[in-house]
C-alpha cells in the first residue's frame, strides 16, 4: 500500500493524466481511504481548473500592434549590436 | 518522442535480454520515479527476476537517494566519478540529470566526471573522489594509507564505509548496465565518450540550445519564417513577433509582475533573438529557443531588483497544510474578473522559480518536454517545481473556496 507521501510525490502525473495503469490503481486505491489526500487531490485539481480557465496573465489587446511596431523599429534601426 | 515517458511500457526491448512481460512493484516504480522522474531502463532490463530489481531499488533507496552520513550530493558524485572512470556513458549522461535536480550545474557535474580536481570542488570532495577513483580502477593497490587520507579530510568512519559501499554499487550498475546492454534512456545532452573521459586536454564545454526529439524540430511550424529571416528578410521576423508576442508576454509578465516591465522585457527578448538567430541550429523548436530567451530576459530583471530567489537552491520536501473540502463548482462564487485577480496576485506570491515553471505549464499549457528545455531544467525538475507551484497556490486559495467559506458568502 502506497503512503501520503507517495501519493503527492505521484500526484502532479495525475493531475496531468500521466500514470501508468499499474500506478493509478494503487493511487485510487489510497484516495478510497484517505481522506486528506481526497481533498488535497480535489482541491488542486479545482485550483489547476481555476488557474486555466482565468484568463490570467493576457496580452492586453490595445497595445499589441503598438509593441509589434516597437520591436520592429528597434530591430530595423538596430546595427547598434549589444550581447 | 519520448514514448518511454508518455506511455511506460515494460513490453520494450532494453538490452540484450528478450523482453518479459513482468511489472515492477509500485514501491520500485514510485521510487525510481520520485527520483528520476521515470524508470530508467537498467532496471527495466532486468524484469525476468523483478524480485531482484525490488531488492537493488530498497538498496539503492537505503544508500543513495535517503539521507545518510555522506550528502546526497557526495554519493551522486561519487556515481559519476566512478562511472567515468570504467568510462561508462550510460550513468553520467541519467545523473548528470539527476544532479541538475539537485541543484548542481551540468558544466560542474561533465567536469567531475571529466576531471574532479578541476571541477571546483572543495578540498574534501576532492579527496573523496580520488579515494573513489583509486579504489574503482586499481583496487589491488587499495592500502590503509587511503582510508587514512580520508580521515585526515575530516571523514568519518561511517562516510568512509559509505564511500566503500558507493563506489561497490556503481561497480555493480556500470557492470550490469554493460553486461546487458542497456541503451540510454534519453539522448542525453552532454555525452562522454570514450575520448571525452580522458582527454588530451580539457575540453570546452557546449551546450546553449536545449535539444528535443527529433519529431518537433521537423515539425517547426516556424521553420521557415525562421529560414526567410535568416537570409536577409528582416520584415519577416514580424510575424514572429506577432504569433509568439503573446505567449512571450505572458510568461514575461509571471515573471516581472508589472506590464510596464513586462513590455520593456518583450522588446529586449525578441530584440536579443533577432541578434541570436544566425547562432539558432534549429535543434529546438523556434518557440522554445524563444521562450527560454524571454524567461532569461525576464530573469536578469528580477535578479537585478535583489528579489530574486536563488534558483539553484535545494528544494526542501513541502508539506500541504490546511486540508479543507471544497465546494463542487467554486468559481461560482466569484465573477470571472474577480477570479482573473485573485489568479494573478496568488501566482505572483509564489517564489519565482514555481511560478514561471506553473505559468508555462498551466497557463501557457506548454508540454513537460518543451517547459523542461525552456528552463534548462531536468524532466523530473520541471515536474517537481509545477507541483510545487500547483501545492502552494492551492494553499493559498483555501480561504476563497473551502466549503466553510463559500457557505457564508
Amino acid at each position: 500500500m502506497i503512503s501520503c507521501r507517495d501519493f503527492i510525490t505521484e500526484l502532479g502525473n495525475l493531475l496531468d493524466e500521466d500514470v501508468a495503469s499499474e500506478i493509478r490503481e494503487q493511487l485510487e486505491a489510497h484516495l478510497a481511504h484517505c481522506n486528506t489526500c481526497q481533498v488535497l487531490y480535489d482541491s488542486t485539481r479545482k485550483t489547476l481548473r481555476i488557474v486555466t480557465e482565468s484568463g490570467s496573465f493576457e496580452y492586453p489587446e490595445p497595445i499589441a500592434e503598438p509593441l509589434v511596431s516597437k520591436v520592429m523599429d528597434r530591430i530595423r534601426s538596430g546595427c547598434e549590436v549589444e550581447d | 518522442m519520448l514514448r518511454w515517458f508518455e506511455n511506460p511500457s515494460w513490453r520494450i526491448a532494453v538490452g540484450f535480454l528478450p523482453e518479459v512481460d513482468e511489472t515492477l512493484s509500485a514501491e520500485s516504480l514510485t521510487t525510481l520515479k520520485r527520483n528520476f522522474g521515470l524508470a530508467p531502463r537498467i532496471y527495466r532490463a532486468l524484469m525476468i527476476r523483478p524480485d531482484l530489481v525490488d531488492a537493488q531499488v530498497r538498496f539503492l533507496d537505503q544508500l543513495l537517494f535517503t539521507k545518510g552520513a555522506l550528502t546526497r550530493v557526495q554519493k551522486e558524485f561519487i556515481l559519476l566519478a566512478v562511472s567515468a572512470e570504467n568510462n561508462n556513458s550510460y550513468f553520467p549522461a541519467l545523473h548528470c540529470q539527476t544532479l541538475q535536480f539537485l541543484g548542481v550545474k551540468p558544466e560542474q557535474s561533465q567536469q567531475v566526471a571529466i576531471d574532479h580536481r578541476e571541477a571546483n570542488l572543495s578540498e574534501p570532495d576532492v579527496a573523496l573522489l580520488d579515494f573513489a577513483r583509486k579504489l574503482a580502477s586499481t583496487p589491488h593497490s587499495f592500502t590503509d594509507l587511503d582510508v587514512d587520507s580520508l580521515r585526515k579530510a575530516d571523514f568519518n568512519d561511517e562516510q568512509i564505509l559509505e564511500a566503500v559501499l558507493m563506489v561497490g554499487l556503481t561497480q555493480f550498475l556500470n557492470c550490469i548496465q554493460m553486461g546487458l546492454g542497456t541503451e540510454p534512456d534519453f539522448k542525453p545532452r552532454i555525452t562522454f565518450s570514450v575520448k571525452e573521459v580522458n582527454p588530451p586536454i580539457v575540453s570546452e564545454r557546449q551546450i546553449v540550445e536545449p535539444e528535443l526529439p527529433g519529431e518537433f524540430v521537423s515539425d517547426d511550424p516556424d521553420f521557415e519564417i525562421v529560414a526567410r529571416v535568416r537570409k536577409g528578410e528582416t520584415d519577416a521576423f514580424e510575424e514572429l513577433v506577432r504569433k509568439h508576442g503573446r505567449r512571450v508576454y505572458r510568461s514575461l509578465l509571471g515573471i516581472v509582475g508589472s506590464p510596464q516591465d513586462a513590455e520593456d522585457a518583450l522588446q529586449d527578448a525578441f530584440f536579443k533573438a533577432f541578434q541570436h538567430l544566425p547562432h539558432f541550429e534549429g535543434r529546438s523548436k523556434f518557440s522554445t529557443w524563444l521562450v527560454r530567451i524571454a524567461i532569461n530576459t525576464g530573469l536578469q530583471r528580477v535578479r537585478s531588483r535583489k528579489e530574486f530567489d536563488r534558483i539553484d537552491e535545494d528544494d526542501e520536501e513541502f508539506r500541504p497544510r490546511n486540508i479543507q473540502a471544497w465546494t463542487e463548482t467554486p468559481e461560482d462564487f466569484y465573477s470571472r474578473e474577480e477570479l482573473r485577480r485573485l489568479v494573478e496576485t496568488e501566482v505572483m506570491k509564489l517564489p519565482v522559480k514555481y511560478r514561471v515553471a506553473l505559468i508555462l505549464r498551466d497557463l501557457e499549457e506548454v508540454s513537460t518536454e518543451e517547459a523542461a528545455a525552456a528552463l534548462g531544467l531536468s524532466i523530473p525538475g520541471l515536474k517537481a517545481r509545477v507541483l510545487r507551484g500547483r501545492l502552494m497556490l492551492r494553499e493559498s486559495m483555501v480561504p476563497y473556496f473551502s466549503k466553510a467559506v463559500a457557505g457564508k458568502s
